[in-house]
């Protein structure tokens, strides 16, 4: 069984204008799974509704088995469903770190001790843990999006959405935060969505979907999706620079087979021509 | 105008035993006419504070160095501000936000009356014609709408015309392509660069994007501790990759491969720019086959 589903989902929020119409997908468990698409394509209306934010309008959303158009789901659904949001200045609550980590666990009612072990085991897998009695207002914009995320690992949940969580860092804190997700879906087997604007972070992905519109342009692998550039530029999209730099070289007559959807397997394709 | 800085250097609260946090120390730089400059560094390098000074946001303080912006001294207590307001334009990250008017109409004008009181309406319409459309939107179709109506790309392109109606002669931009998909990224920085052929004539910007600076800056500098760390054309900066690594900067992605290809004896010398690297690239190549 998948572990998320969109069975025809439409949503709009005026009643006039369709943020997002019919659009199906699943995910299964364990997988890393990126959603693209330009601005307003109805990504962000997306991570809302995974886990009942918004309701749909027409269609459902299922989230291990239940579905978020039940109100009585919601609170099983945001057990088992962490999003982290584009501006952890938007997502923090506290004035101290590990009450911050700790709010969301106290929610669910667990006991005192666990809600401890959990702050330790969030804060150590973000690289916090030297921080759990600092003030959040004190910390970087990358250190407070690591709190955000320790947060949402405190609950233990079986899925991650990551809603454009790196668009206001730079590329060291954004960096950190893909190798700390990366980390915990190779590792504990987390299940990840993440919604970004950068091509980069997306070739890792398991799949990747591709909205436009508010529709499901298409569905692939990074190979798939990024072998198509006109395609995706008639969307307003673009494929990773590598892949453009490399698409560029073929047209001058530079070979290089294969996919290359990296820095660093550009760099090894033209090494192979020496 | 010229923007001269000379041994700039400003604390947060200063004076305040324990909270003082120096966020620029001894910066000097010239940044000329005609510059398409780059500021970079990593997050609390002291980039924002150094551009808050540019049009005396932030004032130099007593003994802290000076600032020269063509004609202002701003260190002179008759230093007009208002008016080098209106000749450096300042538009800062996500200035979509900033917006607030009824319509995009007043929006763009707000400036443009609190520096010029004493416009006609006649002129204000002209210029705020000219500024919308500029930034390449439809005069006729978004005056009236409500800022709120339109979308973040076009968001931002109405704050900048709030900005550059005024006529600066100098842009300074914080962040940006910050947020935008991949075509509004290269959108708006088509709109920057004709904006620098013809309008605008210094732009400023900071940014993170090391690929964004290596290909349309024609001089940068870097930050690091509130202190200039180098200063120069792109193509020399980013030569300096262990340094840039270690204060956790990255290289254009260019840079990145011109160096790995250097590491397996493969010499392709180019400025970093998509075109310049393409031409090194495909000219090794060829030189391969021969």
């Amino acid at each position: 069984m998948s572990i998320l589903t969109a069975e025809n989902v439409s949503f709009s929020y005026d009643k006039k204008t369709d943020a997002l119409s019919g659009v199906s997908f699943s995910v299964e468990k364990g997988e890393y799974v990126s959603i693209i698409g330009h601005n307003g394509s109805g990504k962000s209306t997306l991570a809302r509704l995974f886990n009942g934010l918004i309701k749909p309008d027409k269609g459902e959303i299922t989230v291990c088995g239940y579905s978020s158009l039940d109100k009585k789901n919601l609170f099983e659904i945001r057990k088992r469903i962490g999003v982290v949001f584009q501006n952890p200045d938007n997502q923090l609550v506290a004035s101290i770190v590990e009450d911050d980590v700790a709010f969301g666990p106290e929610n669910l009612g667990i006991p005192r001790k666990e809600i401890g072990e959990r702050i330790e085991f969030a804060l150590k897998a973000v690289g916090m843990e030297n921080y759990r009695f600092s003030s959040p207002s004190r910390l970087s914009g990358g250190q407070k999006q690591r709190i955000a995320i320790a947060g949402v690992l405190a609950l233990k949940p079986q899925i991650i959405v990551l809603d454009e969580s790196t668009s206001m860092l730079d590329p060291k804190g954004r960096k950190e935060i893909t190798g700390i997700v990366r980390k915990l879906n190779e590792e504990e087997k987390t299940t990840v969505i993440s919604v970004t604007h950068f091509m980069e972070e997306t070739v890792f992905a398991d799949k990747i979907i591709v909205l436009n519109d508010g529709k499901v342009f298409m569905q692939g692998t990074p190979s798939e999706i990024f072998s198509q550039r006109e395609t995706l530029k008639k969307i307003g999209l673009e494929v990773p620079y590598s892949t453009f730099l490399a698409e560029k070289l073929k047209e001058k007559g530079v070979p290089n087979k294969g996919e290359i959807l990296t820095p660093e397997a550009l760099a090894e394709a033209i090494c192979e021509l020496k | 105008m010229r923007i001269e800085i000379d041994n700039l250097s400003y604390s947060y609260s200063a004076g305040q035993k324990g909270l003082e946090v120096k966020a620029l120390k001894n910066v000097s730089l010239t940044i000329e006419e005609g510059d398409f400059y780059g500021i970079i560094g990593h997050t609390g390098s002291g980039k924002s504070t150094l551009i808050q000074h540019i049009n005396g946001l932030i004032k130099i303080g007593k003994n802290s160095g000076s600032i020269r912006v063509g004609e202002f001294d701003l260190t002179d207590k008759k230093c007009d501000f208002n008016k080098l307001r209106s000749l450096v334009g300042m538009v800062f990250q996500y200035p979509e936000y900033q917006l607030f008017s009824e319509t995009v109409f007043l929006d763009v004008a707000f400036g443009l009356k609190n520096f010029f009181p004493d416009l006609k309406e006649e002129e204000i319409e002209e210029r705020v014609k000219t500024a919308i459309e500029l930034v390449g939107l439809d005069y006729e179709k978004v005056k009236n709408k409500s800022p709120f109506e339109l979308s973040g790309g076009q968001k931002r392109r109405v704050a900048i015309a709030g900005t550059i109606v005024s006529k600066p002669e100098i842009l300074v931009l914080d962040e940006p392509a910050a947020g935008l998909d991949p075509i509004g990224k290269r959108d708006f920085l088509k709109l920057l660069k004709n904006l620098h052929k013809g309008f605008v004539k210094t732009i400023v910007i900071v940014s993170h994007d090391m690929d964004l600076v290596a290909e349309h800056c024609n001089r940068a500098c870097v930050m690091n501790h509130g202190e200039v760390f180098a200063e120069g054309a792109p193509k020399d900066i980013f030569s300096r990759k262990n340094e840039l690594l270690e204060l956790g900067l990255d290289l254009p992605l260019t840079a990145y491969i011109t160096d790995k290809l250097k590491e397996n004896g493969i010499e392709a010398p180019n400025d970093f720019t998509e075109e310049d690297f393409i031409r090194a690239i495909t000219k090794w190549y060829e030189g391969e086959k021969r």
